[in-house]
């Protein structure tokens, strides 16, 4: 905790507002109250919350669905940024390196989008800028025709090795997959490297580190048997888990769900997630299971961030939840524009 | 010349009184400042931060802040105690 001036204040000092931002969230019945209000009415709820300065700024250039989209969005980003601004000592540090996952996610949009041939304006509007690369970086990146020129430009950045060796195969089979699995891997790798390398709070780091690890592979094992993939399944393991590489073909080798499910069970120690599979019978959706695993991890971050107040846990549980916010009120406005029933929509809520 | 010196001795011991119920009051003042002073680095701290957050919150939190100041008045009472009564 300590290893900077000022000793645990500006831990605390932080944490505190984590934790008050975290209550000012929206709720599970607010959630249960929109669902029963049209796209305007959500807007209007919406305007009163967070979101109100964004939606007031983009309301001239964007209407209905859009204006909720990019709204949310551009608060998502400025209030990560923000939280950036005021954390403390290694905390920056550490929560520097969680938002890199938007980098990951702006680069594969916007190369995505390039080789797609859709307008910069357009890929603008789905970039979210919270990450190490800012408005401008994306700006810059937008602003070059080719994509190879953006791989390019990105030289120095940590995601650049990935991208230099996975593009060309990626751009000639079309199929970003095994590029976007690369870069994931190596973000995790590089997390999980800083927090070993002996910095104060790196054991917390890593700790909320493999729990997401472990989550998301055993969505992807939900996954690779809902889908029966042909690809190997090494491909999108990623290490750092408690689970190890064989161990996770072996387990995608089981054809029983309910075998599966106890092999399971044995592997994995945090507690919500035992008592999920516990009540998992049979073949759900994999959609309902991936959700609930959501919601297990959120749990399980949340039980995390309370053993340790004044940890990087309260910060990074704060940007899961702020992010599932996003999530939710993105379906919502979705599932209202395309017309479908409250219940269909309740399915894709992580509350 | 015996006289003399229980005399002198009763005086040392008697000013060594003095000077202890000094000492003591002291203590009991400084070091419960001390305590009360670690006890809301934490709670400013936070107030600061719930304030930041929500203005509100304001009156609660200086309430909140300033109750381990009651550990200063203790200390107080107790070095008027020792130096008066």
């Amino acid at each position: 905790m300590v290893g900077m001036t000022g000793g645990p204040a500006p831990y605390i000092y932080v944490c505190t507002r984590m934790r008050v931002r975290k209550a000012k969230l929206i709720q599970r019945d607010e959630y249960q109250r929109m669902l029963n209000m049209s796209l305007t009415e959500i807007t209007r709820v919406i305007e009163e919350t967070a979101y109100k300065q964004e939606i007031d700024e983009l309301a001239t250039s964007f209407k209905g669905i859009d204006l909720i989209e990019v709204a949310i969005s551009w608060n998502m980003a400025k209030e990560f940024q923000k939280i950036l601004e005021i954390t403390p000592g290694h905390l920056k540090q550490f929560t520097r390196l969680y938002l890199r996952r938007w980098d990951i996610q702006n680069i594969l949009t916007i190369l995505r989008g390039r080789l797609q041939g859709a307008k910069s304006g357009k890929i603008k509007e789905i970039l979210i800028p919270a990450g190490s690369l800012d408005r401008v970086d994306l700006d810059r990146l937008l602003g070059e025709e080719s994509a190879e020129r953006i791989v390019e430009m990105l030289r120095g950045h940590r995601m650049y090795p990935v991208l230099a060796r996975e593009f060309p195969a990626a751009k000639e089979s079309g199929s970003f997959s095994r590029l976007e699995n690369e870069l994931y891997k190596q973000f995790y790798a590089d997390m999980i490297a800083e927090a070993e390398s002996g910095i104060k709070g790196g054991n917390l780091f890593l700790s909320f580190i493999r729990l997401d690890i472990d989550i998301k592979n055993v969505k992807t094992l939900f996954r690779l048997r809902a889908d029966d993939i042909e690809e190997d399944p090494r491909e999108m393991y990623i290490a750092g888990g408690v689970l190890a590489p064989d161990e996770f073909v072996r387990l995608n080798t089981i054809k029983e769900q309910d075998e599966f499910v106890d092999a399971l069970k044995t592997r994995v120690h945090h507690k919500s997630l035992l008592v999920f599979l516990e009540e998992l019978k049979g073949a759900g959706k994999v959609r309902d299971i991936e959700v609930g695993l959501t919601r297990v991890q959120l749990d399980q971050m949340e039980r995390m961030s309370k053993r340790n107040p004044f940890s990087v846990h309260p910060i990074l549980v704060y940007l899961e939840k702020k992010k599932y916010e996003v999530f939710n009120l993105r379906a919502l406005a979705r599932g209202k524009a395309s017309k479908l029933a409250p219940e269909r929509i309740s399915e894709y809520l992580v509350i | 010349m015996a006289a003399e010196v229980v005399a002198s001795t009763v005086e040392i011991a008697a000013a060594s009184q003095v000077g202890m119920k000094a000492l003591g009051a002291g203590l009991a003042v400084g070091l419960t400042g001390i305590g009360a002073g670690v006890a809301e680095m934490g709670i400013g701290s936070a107030a600061v931060g719930a304030t930041a957050e929500n203005k509100d919150l304001f009156g609660l939190v200086l309430i909140l802040t300033v109750i381990p100041e009651t550990i200063v008045i203790f200390g107080l009472v107790v070095a008027l105690v020792l130096w008066f009564v």
